[in-house]
């Protein structure tokens, strides 16, 4: 693609104003979004005297992770003194099954309504898409109904179900319009050679598709981690997701209101969430946008 | 090798029917040819052949055993598609090695018969690039690879050429030819490319909105066409059709053309070879008089004096286009614009008459109503 600035006669004053300008726009809104998460840094690592003391946008004085220790060992969700820490692995114990179960089951229906298309295929399409638009509070009671007769009610693999079952219809719908674009020539060519359905999708299918699974992890995983509807309405106590014990820890009010730790505490639950974008974003927007252009 | 017959086969999507009766028969070792415009079901007779696609009504049988209901990867039949069809994932050597890991053939085996089949076909030092890293020449060759390795009882073409640009097309075109002097194997061949289908074929089945036209050699198709359509669609420059009457004159049947010679309209009389004589019931009838360009050339004596069977007239000459080995003449006979293929040096300006000849024992007369060849 030609560089549309290097090219002659384009640069006169005014373009490089309107450039300039540009710029400065975009800097004031970078600074919007980043503010807000530098205030929540900062507060976490200053002790409660310099908060009390300082302003809100002043740098801790000194680094100090006191508040974070607190928070994952110490701090008192409602009764119980425990810090985050059991509610964090409650909810990575919840989120990773959740997110690679939902994510497969996504795949292989997605390669079964595109690629071994049956009599009404797309009809079944319509109506697991129908699910994405289904508002949560909406399954709440029957889906309680169902925990409950199935027995996992107020348990981690009871959350794990309730988000696959959620999170189906997104995961095929990104399959399904992945593998859509996939020639079926090469289904064809794989069923002469003598590969069957598991095969042709374990050798073929899945080695095409890192792009769709990296846009299906990150939306899977942000959507379950940061889940609070389910969590706090399947489960209580010691069963609960580190979303519902943070809201929980912010919300015990005993004594002096911690604000460094409550600061702590809401970083070290979005913590999982960030580290994902910051590992995997570039090849989100990637995978958005597959397909869109030949090539 | 294997013998392939294919027994009224039809094919219906809903209420639609795509194959209206299909009868075709093959020996071992044949070339067929399955030529037809897009929508004429030449693909979907080759998806069901390769098991890809269900059989409405009717059989397919390879080598005297009824296939129908026999999976694709039982078949013994090898596919090259249009689209090459190579997986992204595998290198050359894995792709055309898959089909004989999928029948678990032993590793030794498998790096034998790949490297032999790479090696026919110059892609050996290919093996280990992917297939986005090669060129379509290279991803072709790649995909007559896979299907030749297996060896198999029955190799399906379905346009392998069209991606091709014209150079490549004409090499390929070539290489399959010596595929399949070498092989000996049976193939089918789906194309919508005449030249492609003349060059290659033993046989061809040219298809029209799902019937078969004429199932016969390159030759016969080319010189006794069934029907007004395959001979406009076999043939570059087509074939021209020319209304004429049938008449008898002076004890000869022949046929009558109007045409335009040094500014005057009028008739011109074609007698037709002996052997043509035999249509007595179509005198006084119109008749449509089908005339391959080549056929149709300037007028010389000597050539006159040796053959019989060339008959003369003028004609007024209304376009040249030289294409350097011969110029294509336009002439008009009987309303109908008619190319006639000349010598460079015969020709003469546009607007003058010349002197024609036309080979009548090579030409076709049709039945203008059922456009059946007579």
């Amino acid at each position: 693609m030609t560089d549309i600035t290097a090219l002659p006669g384009g640069k006169s004053p005014w373009q490089s104003a309107a450039r300039f300008g540009l710029y400065t726009l975009l800097l004031i809104f970078a600074a919007y979004y980043i503010l807000p998460l530098i205030v929540v840094l900062s507060t976490s690592m200053k002790d409660l005297d310099e908060i009390r003391n300082g302003t809100l946008l002043s740098l801790p004085a000194e680094i100090n992770f006191d508040a974070w220790g607190y928070a994952w060992n110490e701090a008192c969700i409602g009764v119980s003194c425990t810090g985050l820490k059991p509610y964090f692995w409650n909810s990575v114990a919840m989120t990773i099954p959740a997110v690679t179960i939902s994510t497969l089951l996504g795949a292989l229906t997605g390669f079964s309504l595109t690629k071994f298309k049956f009599k009404g295929a797309n009809l079944i399409f319509a109506m697991i898409l129908f699910g994405c638009f289904i508002p949560f509070q909406v399954v709440l009671l029957p889906m309680a109904q169902s925990l409950g007769f199935l027995g996992v009610a107020n348990t981690v693999p009871g959350l794990v179900l309730v988000h696959i079952v959620y999170g189906l219809p997104f995961t095929v719908l990104f399959f399904r319009n992945y593998y859509v674009n996939i020639p079926d020539d090469l289904i064809k060519a794989a069923t002469i050679d003598g590969a069957g359905f598991f095969m042709i999708f374990w050798r073929i299918m899945l080695p095409l598709s890192p792009p769709i699974i990296v846009v299906t992890v990150i939306w899977q995983f942000t959507q379950i981690w940061n889940d609070f509807l389910f969590g706090a309405s399947f489960t209580t106590g010691g069963g609960q997701p580190v979303t519902v014990a943070l809201n929980n820890l912010v919300n015990t009010t005993t004594g002096v209101k911690q604000y460094n730790v409550d600061m702590a505490a809401a970083l070290i639950t979005a913590a999982p969430t960030l580290a994902v974008y910051v590992l995997a974003g570039r090849y989100f927007v990637r995978g958005l946008t597959a397909g869109s252009v030949k090539g | 090798m294997a013998s392939l017959s294919i027994q009224n086969v039809k094919k219906s999507y809903g209420s639609v029917e795509v194959l209206k009766g299909i009868d075709l028969d093959l020996e071992n070792g044949e070339f067929l040819v399955l030529l037809g415009p897009s929508g004429c079901g030449k693909s979907t007779l080759l998806n069901m052949i390769a098991g890809l696609d269900t059989i409405t009504d009717g059989e397919i049988l390879i080598d005297q055993t009824v296939v129908n209901d026999v999976h694709p990867k039982d078949r013994d039949i090898a596919m090259v598609f249009q689209s090459y069809a190579l997986y992204p994932n595998m290198s050359v050597a894995r792709n055309i090695g898959f089909g004989l890991e999928m029948r678990k053939v032993t590793k030794e085996e498998r790096e034998r018969r790949v490297d032999e089949a790479a090696r026919m076909l110059q892609i050996d030092h290919l093996s280990d690039r992917k297939p986005a890293q090669l060129s379509g020449g290279q991803r072709q060759r790649v995909a007559m690879g896979r299907a030749l390795v297996r060896d198999p009882e029955i190799f399906l073409f379905d346009e392998p050429l069209s991606n091709l640009d014209a150079k490549l097309r004409v090499e390929m075109r070539t290489e399959i030819k010596k595929l399949h002097q070498r092989l000996g194997t049976t193939m089918v061949y789906v194309t919508h490319d005449q030249i492609e289908a003349m060059t290659l074929a033993s046989r061809i089945a040219i298809l029209k909105e799902g019937e078969v036209q004429q199932f016969a050699s390159p030759q016969e198709v080319y010189e006794k066409p069934a029907n007004m359509y395959v001979a406009g669609f076999v043939g570059s420059p087509p074939m021209n059709f020319v209304p004429a009457a049938v008449v008898s004159e002076n004890g000869k049947l022949g046929v009558s053309i109007e045409r335009t010679a040094n500014g005057s309209r009028g008739s011109v009389f074609l007698a037709l070879p002996e052997d043509r004589q035999d249509i007595s019931e179509w005198v006084g009838r119109d008749v449509i008089l089908g005339i391959r360009p080549e056929t149709l050339t300037h007028c010389s004596d000597s050539e006159m004096s040796l053959n019989n069977r060339l008959q003369a007239f003028d004609c007024q000459v209304e376009v040249l286009e030289p294409t350097g080995a011969d110029t294509l003449t336009y002439i008009e006979l009987g309303g109908r614009e008619v190319i006639a293929r000349v010598n460079p040096y015969n020709t003469t300006e546009p607007g003058e008459t010349m002197a024609f000849m036309v080979d009548m024992g090579k030409a076709s007369l049709f039945d203008p109503k059922t456009e059946l060849r007579i």
